[in-house]
């Protein structure tokens, strides 16, 4: 374990060709999935959050539900939808980075729109009435309550982000872990653990720690400039 | 004018407003008291459009969007400065922050124009927030305890502010309070509540001093003019 976080580094520095496919695929997966679900998710959760129509309450609890939809679950679905006999399979997506970040959008925006609504839903009412007090329109209202989300959005895309990152059991499905193609962090720590090369996956998983880690500083960081 | 007919409003099984008929003239100074749970905050949330009778209906000449002021019990300080937030009710209206800057001062808020919004106090958040409404001339004024969080100093200078806009604009001002000498101030009216029903409606000087329902004689009894 304690030389793992120095082999990572050693190997990265070396340019490993297939750590850096790894790495490469994984950042690209993550960033795309968790910007499109936060994306579909911010707006979809401060709506969920903030109007009132009917339904509303049901849709609530059909998101809450997705949240705990397993991850093997998304990926099979993902997989008949893809496969040779889905009725999506004309798009070529299965074994593919696309097909990977559409599984995780799946899985991440109900979380991401779960977790907006959560962290806004005690202000809105009296931010609502104090908008619409002062003759604010419905639209303005709404763009006003997204700017009062800032500290909600970081932290809800934060939240997306590491679930996507550290997401195996979709992206093994639909990706299949090819090398030097659609095999990221995860299903590569999952494939060298199984091959008993446990210091190679050590290391792996020590990156992904480190990237995490530089990921959260970053958004730390513009959370401050800001002013959130 | 504002007219309620047969208006019912419930939370659940209880019954927050059961107001059978009230016309409030326009122009006229109307304040709504009781006690807590009494409907007031229901009765002013219902005529500022922000929630809908189950039962009845409310008219008014001023449901026109912008042409109601209306000032929660619990105002939301937006996360920008004290200004930008009275700035707000300006959207799309010339000189908006020499005209933002004067509601500020009606207010005693002026030295706090650049401070952040959501670091005032609740008092002072309460008095932007009055700022806010008092920024633009409105045909309605609906006001929920105004000074609820407000400190004796500064209270009479926001009462003297609703006074001056109330002279300037000629609006119809309905408020709600749990002090005797703001409802003997600021209303030509009071409306007494009592489990959400009329308990007593009447010239202010007359049901504050000598009140003929027993709810409206219960609740005055400890106040002290």
């Amino acid at each position: 374990m304690n030389g793992a976080f120095a082999r990572a580094l050693a190997l990265l520095l070396a340019g490993d060709p297939l750590l850096t496919s790894i790495l490469r695929v994984t950042l690209i997966m993550t960033f795309c999935s968790s910007m499109t679900a936060l994306l579909l998710g911010a707006p979809y959760g401060v709506l969920l959050a903030s109007a009132r129509f009917p339904g509303r309450k049901a849709l609530i609890l059909i998101n809450r539900t997705l949240t705990g939809l397993p991850p093997v679950v998304c990926g099979l679905f993902c997989y008949l939808q893809f496969s040779g006999t889905g009725p999506l399979r004309g798009l070529h997506l299965l074994f593919t980075v696309a097909g990977m970040v559409i599984a995780q959008v799946l899985l991440i925006t109900p979380i991401i729109a779960g977790s907006m609504e959560t962290a806004i839903t005690h202000i809105v009412e009296p931010m609502r009435e104090s908008a619409r007090g002062m003759g604010l329109s419905r639209g303005r209202t709404f763009l006003l309550t997204l700017n009062e989300s800032k500290y909600a959005l970081f932290s809800s895309y934060l939240l997306g982000f590491g679930r996507a990152m550290a997401e195996v059991g979709a992206v093994s499905m639909v990706g299949g872990a090819i090398a030097y193609k659609t095999n990221v962090m995860t299903t590569a720590i999952m494939m060298y653990t199984n091959m008993g090369n446990f210091s190679y996956a050590l290391a792996l998983g020590m990156l992904l720690l480190l990237i995490s880690l530089i990921v959260n500083i970053l958004a730390h960081v513009l959370q401050r400039s800001v002013g959130v | 004018m504002i007219e309620l007919f047969d208006v019912q409003k419930r939370y659940g099984a209880r019954v927050a407003l059961d107001i059978p008929a009230l016309t409030i003239e326009a122009g006229e100074r109307l304040a709504v008291i009781g006690p807590n749970g009494s409907g007031k905050s229901t009765l002013l949330r219902l005529l500022a459009g922000m929630i809908g009778a189950d039962e009845g209906v409310v008219r008014s000449s001023a449901f026109v969007r912008g042409e109601i002021g209306y000032l929660p019990q619990k105002p939301y300080a937006f996360d920008m400065s004290v200004q930008k937030n009275v700035e707000l009710a300006l959207a799309g209206e010339p000189n908006r922050a020499k005209r933002a800057q004067e509601a500020l001062e009606r207010v005693g808020l002026l030295h706090l124009a650049k401070a952040r919004a959501n670091r005032l106090s609740g008092g002072e958040t309460q008095r932007m927030a009055l700022a806010r409404v008092l920024a633009k001339p409105r045909k309605l004024l609906l006001l929920d305890e105004p000074t609820a969080c407000v400190d004796i100093a500064a209270i009479e200078q926001i009462e003297r502010a609703i006074l001056d806009y109330v002279a300037q604009t000629g609006c119809t001002l309905v408020f709600s309070s749990h002090a005797p000498s703001q409802a003997m101030l600021l209303s030509t009216r009071v409306l007494a509540l009592d489990g959400g029903r009329i308990g007593e409606l009447g010239d202010t000087a007359q049901v504050l001093h000598d009140p003929q329902e027993e709810s409206t004689r219960a609740f005055l009894k400890n106040w002290k003019l």
